[in-house]
């Protein structure tokens, strides 16, 4: 038997996608407007999207696109971090040069990198690496600096060497700060992924949903951003669950005094 | 700027009288100083010379800020003395070992492993075969108290059962000597008392050489066979006290020892009678 506050919890998603809907229904037959169709008709179209081989193949290259811009990001971020979290001089170094990339919207670079590398996957696929590498970077990097010193130095005593205490024990104690900055990416890949595809109009999921909008298919358009938001929440989904795997030792115990549940 | 050593200080009594032979640490006209936030230099360690024996329970106590944990420190290899030498056994000390063991005030586990993957952390280290490792380190875990506890993690443990593990942590890849900082500093009354029995009945089976920091004057008194007192501003040794106290030393026993009472009153008042800020404890 399931308690009524754990029912509550387990349907209280789906109650959040069904008011959402819900407000989206009335105020699109409030509004009356073409470019704003109801939720439902929204909704109908995704058979149809889903449904063509043309533009599942698209879709299926966009997200082969974010893994991997995502993937090589990680990879890369974190090492990065770690070592600018535990080095005073390769942070002064990476510091100053990550300041100046940090605030300029990734996107805003295509252009350019599109005229070195083409429209292809390559820009595309830099262009989401950018856009990752700074927040797994950054958390990476906070969470090496905020690592004790006395478990390094314990650590030290039993004759681990540095590059050892950098593997093993940096990044698992940085792992809970390393994961946020995961989880932050991996919503900017998604975001960076739709943009890149806005402006290099070629394939993908953002081709879909723009070329849409230039034929004024709107619920076509609205379908696409309904396909999009379900594949962040899915995405999200996964990645909280591997995460809370990895990071059971370190999660507080909630969801027992709040006083309004 | 390099601070040399004048002479020693009038209060200093080398503690060279024993054999050499049995010295396993010795401290050389050790200073440091350090860079403080304002850019002047500060002198927490003025000439510290101290011979430790093998297999000797020895205290340092003084007040806070004193620097003791600087020279534990230096021993343990983590700082470097501005000036000065440490040695182990004859060695200069370069670095850490695993032949110093530390156990901090703020325990320093590793939080993602459970209490028998931090035990058994140091044997695999050193290259200890994982059955065997593991078989040690549950004999450890359950000769600090924690039988049963094996699979927990440091967050679902007390500061009591958490300095525990650090002490079975450290135990287990067998340094030959023990620097503990203020190890039950941050634990309750009870508590504390409990761990010092549990420490000093370890202690009195193998009888590792132990460098242990306290500002208690109790808990120095009670466990040590020599007690090192320090004073501040600079950190300087005042006097060291040899605690001729029987062993095994039972705490109900000992706390109506007039003996034991007289080394606290007395080592209370040196704190007293000298003009500084700091007080023992
Ligand atoms: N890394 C450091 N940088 C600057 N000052 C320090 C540092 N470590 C210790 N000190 C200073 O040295 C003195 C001795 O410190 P410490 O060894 O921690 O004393 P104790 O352990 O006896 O309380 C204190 O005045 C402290 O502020
Ligand atoms: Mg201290």
């Amino acid at each position: 038997m399931m308690s009524a506050a754990a029912l509550t919890r387990r349907a209280a998603p789906a109650l959040a996608c069904i008011g959402l809907l819900a407000t989206w229904q009335v105020a699109s037959l409030a509004l009356k407007n073409d470019s704003f169709p109801t939720a439902i008709e929204a909704i109908r179209a995704i058979p149809d999207i889903l449904g063509d081989k043309e533009s599942l193949i698209n879709i299926l290259a966009s997200l082969r696109r974010m893994a991997i811009g995502f993937g090589i990001a990680v990879l890369v971020s974190i090492p990065l971090g770690l070592l600018m979290g535990r080095s005073r001089a390769v942070a002064a170094f990476f510091n100053p040069l990550l300041m100046v990339i940090y605030p300029v919207p990734k996107a805003a670079l295509m252009p350019i990198i599109m005229l070195w590398l083409g429209v292809g996957d390559i820009t595309k696929t830099l262009v989401i690496f950018l856009g990752v590498s700074l927040p797994v970077i950054y958390h990476s990097f906070e969470g090496a600096k905020a690592v004790e010193e006395k478990m390094l130095w314990s650590g030290a005593a039993m004759g681990l060497s540095a590059a050892q205490r950098l593997v093993r024990i940096v990044l698992p104690a940085a792992l809970p700060e390393i994961l946020t900055g995961c989880r932050t990416g991996l919503v900017l890949a998604l975001i960076t992924m739709i943009t890149s595809e806005m402006i290099a109009r070629q394939s993908g999921a953002g081709n879909i949903l723009f070329n849409a909008l230039d034929m004024g298919q709107y619920d076509t358009v609205f379908a696409m951003i309904i396909i999009v938001g379900a594949m962040g929440i899915c995405l999200d989904a996964i990645f909280e669950r591997i995460r809370a795997r990895l990071v059971r030792w370190s999660e507080p115990q909630f969801d027992m005094p709040l006083s309004f549940s | 700027m390099k601070v040399v050593p004048s002479r020693s200080s009038e209060w200093v009594r080398p503690v060279a009288s024993q054999k050499p032979a049995s010295a396993i640490i010795e401290i050389d006209r050790v200073s440091q100083v350090f860079q403080t936030s304002t850019r002047k230099d500060h002198l927490a360690l003025s000439d510290i010379s101290l011979t430790i024996e093998e297999g000797a329970f020895v205290s340092i106590l003084g007040p806070s800020g004193c620097g003791k944990s600087t020279l534990l420190y230096i021993v343990g290899g983590f700082v470097s003395p501005t000036s000065g030498a440490a040695k182990i056994k004859g060695q200069a000390i370069t670095g850490p070992g695993p032949d110093r063991g530390p156990v901090f005030q703020e325990f320093a586990l590793f939080p993602w492993k459970t209490v028998l993957g931090n035990v058994m952390y140091g044997p695999r280290q050193q290259g200890v075969r994982a059955t065997e490792a593991e078989a040690q380190s549950r004999g450890l875990i359950e000769m600090v108290g924690l039988k049963g506890y094996e699979n927990f993690y440091p967050k679902e443990l007390s500061g009591g059962m958490k300095q525990r593990v650090a002490l079975a942590r450290t135990l287990a890849y067998h340094p030959e000597v023990l620097l503990m900082d203020e190890p039950f500093g941050a634990l309750d009354a009870h508590t504390r008392t409990r761990l010092q029995n549990d420490l000093l009945n370890i202690w009195e089976r193998d009888r590792k050489t132990v460098l242990f920091v306290t500002h208690s004057v109790d808990e120095a008194v009670f466990l040590s066979d020599k007690v090192v007192m320090m004073s501040k501003s600079p950190g300087r040794i005042r006097q060291v006290i040899d605690i001729d106290l029987p062993r095994p030393r039972r705490r109900n026993e000992l706390l109506l020892d007039p003996r034991y009472q007289k080394y606290v009153v007395d080592i209370e008042r040196m704190f007293d009678e000298s003009d500084e800020t700091g007080s023992p404890s």
